[in-house]
């Protein structure tokens, strides 16, 4: 890392300065774990991708590397270009998601993706941190400019980003967006009746999606009770955990990625637990835990609600991103497919994951009353 | 934020956090603040305190993915693969040997034995490999490896198999102790072994179909092993049978001999103890090694004496002789015309080389006469023909511990015409299996009490079963069965020493269009010794066809009888009969009858042998196509 004097005023130079440097190293952290983890599972996926190997990590290894500059690059803009950003995304990210309906490639009964030379887009991914954000600035400017109806709008995109990924169909990305777009609402100060009437209506959309999708109620009954169906996954993951331990199995020395289809993505964790152990994945989950929390706790200082709004968005769409991931493979939640954010293996969603982190670095630069200091 | 001008200076200024002390704006008490500022001061303040709660949200949420983390790692790790386990669990040292032992044993399926403890069916330890293809990791080189070791395996089927989503499949069953260790030594993960047994019949033939045989899973599929499914998986004893494989043996060896010689397509033989049902052998041909059942063709697996129903013939005669004496109404001296065919409906009754003149009682048995059988049967009338074969189990299944037992072709008592009850005293019209013969024959023999029929060892041995006939005509009979055998067409049947007594029988097959003409069931039904009887011996040859030697025929007396004889003169020492010629003087005046009142005397044995030869040039010179007769 090159000294940069404090007085240093060109755009990096700023930026060192402001940015928030233990989010940055926590990120960079995470990101090092993305490469152990890729190093350790990639024979089992290579081969199961039907790729070399070499070229499986290499490019791996280019995505984390554009990942990393992404965050740095979109860290770099200011909360106005971040918004500019956001809307373009939003807009893009809406369009290609509803391509996906026309173009995109059926994987396991679900048309989610686009295939692209190189990697597998799934837009929906993109689509949830420039939504969090086009919301916050929807609902601040919704309070600032009287008769923009901005309120209205978000609920009205909220709903068009719905029906989509509802069609796609894609009810775990839709629940991770309605909870941030809903966690965004509550902080904007919706009374407590509302938020009453919104927990009432997760909780029913909920219940409609497990009566609607038979993949759902296949799911929640399989955690409900695992002797009624096929729970070899999670079977398998918890076996992995145990058979990590406290320090784990060593690296390469697990067989969990051998067995599972997802390891590499979904069941990330379970191999991380199973070649490092317990402790290993406390330093991730403690990781998590310290970007999320602190990027909420340090909107307590932050004066413009957009700011708070969109940050606050991005962390709890990230937070819950990683739990959900975590949670499943520790058979705390029903099984969803959700990567880890880094950390699993994967193009899309390590850029989008990308995209999302670079935005709230930027937004939670320090700044002097909207200028970056 | 809007400072008012006019206020005073401040007493205590407060500082706005995150300025440095100097040059910091001061904050005043009171200040001026726009009504839409202050809502929105306000509202941040209400979303300050929601995030607060936000962040302990999450606090909660990740302190969850903790604790259950520590659980599912330190606290109650999950042991790898435990639905394995209970597979895998033979194959763990177990933790007390007394239980484990015992649980082994329990597991095996008893031995099956013959009556001195010959081993017949055993089961071996053995072991199945099998996989759970989610746990190979590497399917197409598991399935090399495999097939180095195992190379009746095919490789691309083991292959597709190990990439299924299955989690359980069998590779090989029953492999050996050499080829369990190669391919533990595979070290292939998600290969598995279980402990099994195989069963081995280390007699091979001997017995095949009695002992029928098991699946692959152990589960006893034919004959004893099926009949005894319960008790051989339960009690660990040796279940021991009445077979004896020496005299089992014997008899195939010699129904081999002659069913070769004569080029039958299949043979039977039964030898039965007559006082205790216990049958001793029960072979039927052609049979098949009982270790390679699943190669074996439907008729190897066909078991002659119990499941096949033949007409009787003229072994039958017996039974009508029997059941006239017993009841009385017909004398040892009456006659019966024999002179006449009888015409009844569009049948003819007819006699094979028939003397043509009325015959008595003894002669009508010993020149086996259908008209005689017939008139005999038609004085006792239907209904006492029928409640006499009921009585001699004829119209029911014989009760022998063996699925495969067949129930006789009988016509229903509603359509018994007087044909019938006439046929049926030569032993036609009705079909019963060899077995039933042989009881039939054992009841007569020993002194009229009926046994019943079984395969397991009995430690009686004392007669047991119902009386079905007076003692004096049980005595009597033993007469007429030994001057079958000395006067009659069994001579090929004796046995210096052993006084065998019995009826040949040889009765046209039943085709799809009547009777076949020159397809037989030569059988020849036996006991001996005939003057204190032990054993029922039976020999049948289906389909046998006449050689230079028989002079052109294939009648029972040619080619089963001497079968029979042969087998007696094998068996007899081995049972610990030995030949008594000493008293054979005695014997024979014992057990002498003539064949007509006051007009021979008991014939020295060279003079039967001269006189045996003399009918037989008779009958060659008379030939086979002078009858249309299916009884002989």
């Amino acid at each position: 890392m090159p000294v940069l004097s404090r007085n240093d005023s060109s755009v990096l130079g700023r930026w060192w300065w402001t940015v928030d440097r233990w989010t940055l190293f926590s990120v960079a952290a995470l990101i090092g774990f993305g490469y152990v983890m890729m190093l350790a599972a990639s024979p089992a996926v290579a081969e199961r991708i039907g790729q070399s190997r070499d070229i499986f990590i290499l490019k791996q290894v280019v995505f984390l590397a554009i990942a990393g500059l992404l965050v740095i690059g979109v860290s770099l803009l200011t909360p106005r270009g971040i918004r500019r950003v956001a809307l373009a995304g939003c807009t893009i990210a809406l369009a290609m998601t509803a391509a996906t309906m026309l173009v995109g490639v059926e994987i396991k009964g679900a048309r989610r993706w686009i295939a692209l030379p190189g990697l597998s887009l799934q837009p929906s991914e993109f689509l949830k941190p420039c939504f969090a954000v086009v919301a916050a600035w929807l609902i601040n400017e919704g309070r600032r400019t009287p008769r923009f109806p901005g309120m209205p709008i978000a609920c009205g995109l909220f709903a068009l980003i719905a029906v989509v990924l509802k069609s796609q169909p894609d009810i775990g990305m839709l629940a991770v967006i309605a909870a941030v777009f809903f966690a965004q609402l509550y902080l904007a100060g919706l009374n407590l009746f509302l938020v009453g009437m919104g927990v009432l209506g997760l909780g029913s959309a909920a219940g409609a999606a497990y009566l609607l999708f038979p993949h759902v109620r296949s799911r929640v009954e399989r955690f409900l009770d695992p002797s009624t169906g096929d729970s070899y996954q999670v079977r398998t993951a918890l076996e992995a955990f145990g058979n990590g331990g406290l320090l784990g199995r060593g690296p390469g020395e697990g067989h969990v990625k051998d067995i599972l289809p997802d390891a590499h993505a979904d069941f990330v964790f379970a191999v991380a637990g199973e070649e490092f152990g317990m402790l290993v994945c406390l330093i991730i989950l403690g990781i998590f835990a310290f970007i999320v929390i602190r990027a909420l706790l340090r909107q307590l200082q932050e004066q413009d609600l957009f700011i708070v709004l969109a940050s606050s968005g991005l962390a709890v769409g990230f937070g819950l991103q990683a739990f959900v991931n975590m949670g499943s493979s520790l058979h705390l939640i029903p099984t969803k497919g959700m990567t880890l954010p880094f950390v699993s293996y994967g193009g899309s969603s390590a850029l989008a994951v990308a995209l999302g982190i670079g935005m709230l670095l930027a937004l939670t630069r320090r700044r002097n009353h909207g200028d970056l200091v | 934020m809007t400072i008012d001008p006019e206020s005073e200076p401040p007493q205590s200024p407060t500082t706005r956090r995150g300025t440095p002390r100097h040059g910091s704006v001061p904050l005043m008490e009171t200040v001026w603040v726009t009504a839409p500022d202050l809502n929105r001061r306000a509202a941040l303040e209400r979303t300050r305190s929601r995030l607060v709660l936000a962040a302990g949200g999450f606090m909660f949420l990740f302190v969850a993915v903790l604790l259950k983390l520590v659980d599912a790692t330190i606290i109650q790790p999950l042991p790898a693969h435990q639905p394995e386990r209970h597979a895998a669990q033979p194959f763990s040292p177990p933790a007390d040997e007394q239980p484990a032992q015992k649980a082994l044993q329990h597991e095996q399926r008893a031995m099956i034995t013959d009556r001195n403890g010959e081993i017949l069916a055993i089961s071996l330890p053995t072991a199945s490999v099998y996989a759970n293809p989610r746990e190979v990791a590497d399917a197409a080189e598991a399935a090399h490896k495999l097939k180095q070791v195992l190379p009746r395996l095919d490789e691309q089927t083991v292959r597709a198999r190990l990439s299924s989503e299955k989690q359980f499949i069998y590779l090989a069953r029953q492999i050996t102790p050499g080829e369990q260790l190669a391919i533990n030594r595979l070290g292939i993960p998600g290969i598995y072994f279980e402990q099994t047994e195989k069963r081995r019949y280390p007699m091979g033939r001997v017995a095949a179909q009695i002992l029928g045989g098991v699946d692959v899973d152990g589960h006893g599929i034919a004959g004893v092993e099926r009949f005894f499914e319960k008790r051989l998986h339960d009690d660990p004893s040796p279940l021991r049978l009445a077979l004896d494989v020496r005299v089992q043996a014997v008899v195939r060896d010699e129904l081999s001999r002659a069913m070769q010689e004569f080029g039958a397509i299949g043979a039977c033989g039964i030898v039965m103890d007559v006082r205790t049902g216990e049958v001793l052998a029960m072979v039927s041909l052609p049979d098949y090694d009982a270790n390679k059942e699943g190669e074996a063709e439907a008729d190897a697996r066909f078991n002659r004496a119990v499941t096949g129903m033949y007409e009787p013939g003229s072994t039958f005669k017996l039974q009508t002789a029997s059941m006239a004496l017993d009841s009385g109404l017909v004398h040892i001296w009456n006659q019966f015309d024999a002179s006449h065919n009888i015409h009844i409906g569009r049948f003819t009754i007819s006699d094979f080389e028939g003397k043509h003149r009325w015959l008595y009682l003894p002669e009508v048995l010993a020149y086996s006469s259908n008209l005689g059988a017939a008139h005999i049967a038609q004085t006792m009338g239907a209904e006492r023909q029928r409640a006499w074969l009921r009585s001699m189990g004829m119209l029911a299944r014989t009760g022998i511990e063996l699925p495969e037992q067949g129930l006789p072709i009988v016509p229903p008592a509603a359509n018994w015409r007087d044909v019938v009850t006439l046929t049926v005293g030569f032993g036609h019209g009705i079909a019963v299996s060899p077995l039933h013969v042989v009881r039939g024959t054992a009841a007569i023999a020993n002194g009229g009490i009926l046994p019943r029929p079984t395969i397991v060892d009995k430690d009686e041995e004392s007669p047991q079963g119902t009386r079905v006939m007076q003692q004096s005509t049980s005595d009597t009979m033993r007469k007429l069965m030994r001057l079958v055998v000395t006067n009659g067409y069994g001579k090929s049947a004796e046995v210096p020493g052993y006084y065998p007594g019995g009826k040949t029988g040889t009765a046209e097959k039943v085709g799809h269009h009547g009777y076949k003409k020159h397809a037989n069931v030569a059988a020849f039904t036996s006991v001996f010794p005939m003057n204190a009887p032990r054993y029922a011996v039976y020999m049948m040859l289906d389909e046998p066809h006449a050689t230079a030697a028989t002079h052109g025929y294939a009648t029972a007396g040619w080619v089963a009888a001497p079968a029979a004889g042969r087998v007696i003169a094998r068996i007899g020492p081995m049972l610990g009969l030995l030949p008594d010629l000493t008293d054979k003087a005695a014997i024979d005046a014992s057990l002498y009858i003539p064949l007509r009142p006051g007009r021979e005397r008991a014939p020295a044995a060279p003079v039967a042998s001269a006189n045996f030869r003399r009918e037989a040039a008779l009958r060659m010179t008379a030939g086979p196509a002078t009858s249309h007769d299916p009884a002989r």
